[in-house]
């Protein structure tokens, strides 16, 4: 058990923190929305009802989508460009999908090698970009929540002020689902570019996404 | 992979909450039917019990009466309900007459916000519908 959680501590303690902060956001959302409520003399909701409704839906899933958008990107984006000095970079004159050798798959391959990556065909292409494909496939999924939800609570609003409820496919072209979503994808791209940027320069001792200490500034992806 | 499980789980939340449950559709006619049926057959009393309480506070400031009297000068055409629609604590209910009502969530269940509605002209997702009595 302690060797398990010594193992796996980072998804331990990121899955940790995913839990107590989405039910803390369920807590002070289901305040906020009993705030709004009260203001315009409607019915508080129970915490129960507040989590099933769209207001939280969409508040969660408009975050994830951006997330899995910008790892998504991120793991996509280093394939084929590159960052001098930064460790989030491949060295030069690696762009691209690199061999089948370097990439160990078909007869590269060796015993350990999972066995997608061995076989060959179409499993093998499957397996070579399986990373990207999940990640873009939650992306995806999320986005749509964001808009199915996001929709929901929007009409919410319409009715509360005497206006007309929007189809989904109007919805997608309001101000509302836009601005829900690059609020969100500008932020990411942010983060995931300073970060790419900073590491440069700056170091973080013992991170595997920094480069050692004392490694130049010049030094890019592995290369010492 | 716990994320796309969440995914599917919250997928799963929306399709069961979000869209607007039966009950509140059923009640949502009831309080719209009640309402109309009451103004026709002139009780002003159960006309009134099925506004907010913000829109009874209205009508009694503008016609300077108690509800129950001023609620049946007001000239709403009805008919039957021929649309439903429910979103969160909102509702809208469409009549035959062309003419539309609104509803709130209430503590005391869902009550009629504005009626006698009708939309204005331009895009009716973008200016008010105009109604006849309103909070």
């Amino acid at each position: 058990m302690r060797r398990f959680v010594k193992e796996n501590g980072l998804g331990l303690f990121f899955g940790t923190l995913f839990l107590a902060t989405v039910v803390a956001q369920a807590f002070v959302g289901h305040a906020d929305f009993n705030h709004q409520q009260l203001a315009h003399h409607g019915d508080p909701v129970s915490l129960g009802r507040y989590v099933v409704s769209s207001d939280f839906v969409v508040d969660v899933l408009e975050n994830w989508q951006s997330e899995y958008l910008q790892f998504t990107l991120y793991v996509l984006a280093t394939v084929w460009l590159l960052q001098r000095g930064s460790p989030e970079s491949k060295e030069p004159g690696k762009e691209g999908g690199e061999s089948d050798e370097d990439q160990r798959i078909g007869p590269h391959a060796t015993e350990r090698s999972p066995r997608w990556a061995r076989v060959g065909g179409l499993r093998t292409w499957l397996y070579s970009n399986s990373l990207v494909l999940v990640m873009s496939t939650i992306w995806v999924a999320s986005w749509a929540g964001q808009a199915v939800a996001g929709r929901v609570a929007y009409n919410a609003e319409q009715l509360d002020h005497q206006e007309a409820a929007l189809t989904l496919a109007q919805y997608v072209g309001t101000s509302d689902f836009w601005n829900r979503t690059l609020q969100n994808w500008q932020s990411e791209f942010l983060a995931v570019g300073s970060m790419a940027v900073l590491a440069i320069y700056l170091r973080q001792r013992g991170s595997p996404e920094s480069k050692p200490v004392g490694a130049p500034h010049a030094s890019t992806g592995t290369e010492s | 992979m716990r994320a796309p499980w969440l995914v599917v789980a919250l997928a799963v939340a929306l399709l069961a909450g979000g869209c607007g449950r039966d009950a509140d559709r059923a009640e949502v006619r009831t309080v719209t039917d009640r309402f109309y049926a009451a103004l026709d057959g002139g009780d002003g009393e159960t006309a009134c019990a099925q506004l907010s309480t913000d829109t009874r506070t209205e009508l009694e400031s503008q016609e300077q009466k108690a509800c129950p009297e001023a609620v049946t000068s007001v000239e709403v055409e009805g008919g039957s309900l021929t649309r439903v629609q429910v979103y969160v604590t909102n509702a809208k209910a469409d009549l035959e007459s062309g003419e539309a009502a609104f509803l709130s969530k209430t503590p005391e269940g869902w009550r009629l916000s504005a009626v006698g509605c009708t939309p204005q002209e331009g895009k009716p997702a973008d200016i008010p519908y105009d109604c006849k009595l309103e909070a």
